[in-house]
């Protein structure tokens, strides 16, 4: 914990009143000096939201967009914590599976879109399988490094206790690489995001990215600024919600990695 | 049971095969019930030869025996206290977790497995911190989390390496008391490995000295003839004090020049 003013109800005020003075800030400056359509007023965006929802659009585009990248990153991530609990686990699958891991992490899933819908056409499949791919090898390689990290003494005394191989994988890999998991999955959760907006923006008729993109060829500035400024709002909402389940449900397996 | 060395040989296995030998020509032989002292310069090999008892390495040369049958791994009947405050213990378990974690494992019954984990925490005074996670623990605290884990075993062999090398010098003079109170409560062979001649005299009923290394060996053996709590006042302590002294110090000499 940081200073006095961290944790006093004074404290906890910071943070609000910074974001109204930057949205004030925004407000003001975009009313004096810029040109409207660069950078509209918060208030203009405001009411392109409001409109977007008197059409019936925003929570579509907010929920298809959503509901893409998080079945893609919790599916990702269910296939990814078994493999990389093996591939730290044994050297045997490390060496296997390590030149595809390094190989196919460098090549972005924005590299594959277009792939993508070529093989699993351009419906949710192909979206989702995008969101899952980008995931997995975060959440792969950080499981797998979580798990080569674990200090060889907590095998050995387990060995004193007569735990078996079986025994150790549960009971001691397993818990001691819940902090690079959930970790990884945090870091998965953002480039997710990444992800479904450049799939929506190619190929799509929904989403917050479809939505930035049409806003721009229709010179609906207002909604292309609310499509970005869904984007972070609900990243930030997301992350938030992730850190609280590390805190508040994994709280004792993931200790200090859920304290920023 | 009786543990026993024969012309034991160790080295590490590198990437080019075998390394240097680390220890050479260890007879040992150790009785049933003994309080044991492994003593040596820093580096000399005193972990890796607990380590071979331990049954986490094997011997490259010769025969490490419980009771005439050869080691194969580690097991219940030798407990291990890490000289490590931390690495050791499971940090997502409460000290009742990690004293349980053992008893949990072999399937011993909830009422038993609390009993034995109550009589354990009791014995090195921690009953009161049972609910507590180990990082909110102190260092000599941490020490005896990992004996009750130990004792809640009830290993015939406690093996310790230098549990308490990392604690301040009132620390760990009381648990130097507590941990030869335990010994003698619950009975069986205590192998503990110190650099420090004073613990060991506070500790050992006997004292192996070994040579500085590569390829070490146990240079001299020291009976300790004298009644627990030790009297460091006492002329025999004062003597055996300087003995060692003078034969460790020709060690550590041998590996600064
Ligand atoms: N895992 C290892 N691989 C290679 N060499 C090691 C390993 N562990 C210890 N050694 C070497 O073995 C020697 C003895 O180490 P150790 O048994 O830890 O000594 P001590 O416990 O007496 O300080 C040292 O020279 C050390 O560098
Ligand atoms: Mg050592």
């Amino acid at each position: 914990m940081s200073g006095k003013t961290g944790s006093t109800w004074r404290g906890q005020l910071i943070s609000p009143i910074a974001v109204i003075a930057g949205l004030l800030a925004w407000e003001i400056s975009a009313r004096l000096f810029i040109d409207p359509f660069f950078l509209p007023p918060v208030s203009v965006i405001f009411l392109g939201a409001v409109e977007l929802y008197q059409k019936d659009l925003l929570f579509v585009h907010i929920g298809v967009s959503m509901a893409r990248i998080l079945t893609g990153w919790v599916l990702g991530s269910l296939i990814a914590i078994p493999i990389g609990l093996i591939v730290g686990s044994f050297l045997t699958a490390k060496r296997i599976v390590d030149p595809f891991i390094h190989f196919l992490r460098f090549i972005p899933a924005i590299a594959l879109v277009t792939l993508f819908i070529v093989w699993f056409g351009v419906g949710e499949l192909s979206k989702i399988l995008l969101v899952m791919y980008a995931t997995s090898f975060i959440v792969l390689i950080n499981t797998a490094t979580g798990v080569g990290t674990i200090h060889e003494n907590k095998k050995l005394a387990a060995q004193t206790f007569g735990a078996n191989a079986w025994d150790i994988f549960l009971l001691v890999t397993i818990p001691a690489a819940m902090p690079s998991i959930y970790v990884g999955m945090r870091l998965a959760l953002a480039s997710s995001f990444l992800v479904i907006v450049a799939v929506e923006m190619l190929a799509a008729e929904s989403g917050l990215g479809y939505l930035i993109w049409t806003s721009k060829l229709y010179f609906k500035i207002d909604w292309m600024f609310v499509g970005i400024f869904l984007l972070g709002f609900l990243g930030l909402v997301s992350d938030y919600a992730w850190k609280m389940i590390g805190k508040h449900v994994l709280g004792r397996f993931v200790r200090e990695s859920a304290n920023y | 049971m009786t543990i026993d060395l024969n012309q034991v040989a160790f080295s590490y296995a590198t990437t080019q095969g075998s390394g240097p030998l680390i220890l050479e020509n260890i007879d040992l032989t150790v009785p049933e019930g003994e309080f044991l002292i492994l003593l040596g310069p820093s580096g000399c090999g005193k972990s890796t030869l607990l380590r071979l008892i331990a049954g986490f390495d094997s011997a490259t040369r010769g025969r490490v025996t419980i009771d005439d049958k050869p080691i194969r791994g580690p097991g219940k009947d030798r407990g291990m206290v890490f000289q490590d405050l931390t690495s050791a213990l499971y940090e997502w378990l409460t000290v009742r977790g990690n004293v349980e974690f053992g008893l949990r494992i072999s399937g011993v019954k909830p009422e038993e497995r609390r009993s034995r984990c109550d009589e354990a925490l009791q014995m090195v005074n921690l009953l009161a911190h049972a609910d507590k996670f180990p990082d909110a623990l102190s260092g000599g605290m941490k020490q005896r989390v990992q004996i009750a884990r130990m004792l809640a075993m009830r290993p015939s062999i406690m093996l310790m390496d230098e549990p308490f090398a990392s604690l301040d010098a009132q620390t760990r003079q009381m648990l130097q008391n507590q941990m030869v109170s335990i010994w003698n409560d619950v009975g069986g062979t205590a192998i503990y490995v110190t650099h420090d001649i004073r613990e060991a005299l506070n500790l050992g009923q006997r004292i192996i000295l070994m040579s500085a290394g590569p390829a070490a060996g146990i240079k001299h053996t020291y009976d300790v003839p004298m009644d627990y709590p030790r009297n460091q006042t006492d002329p025999v302590y004062i003597d055996l004090l300087e003995r060692i002294s003078l034969d460790i110090e020709e060690e550590v000499k041998k590996v600064w020049v």
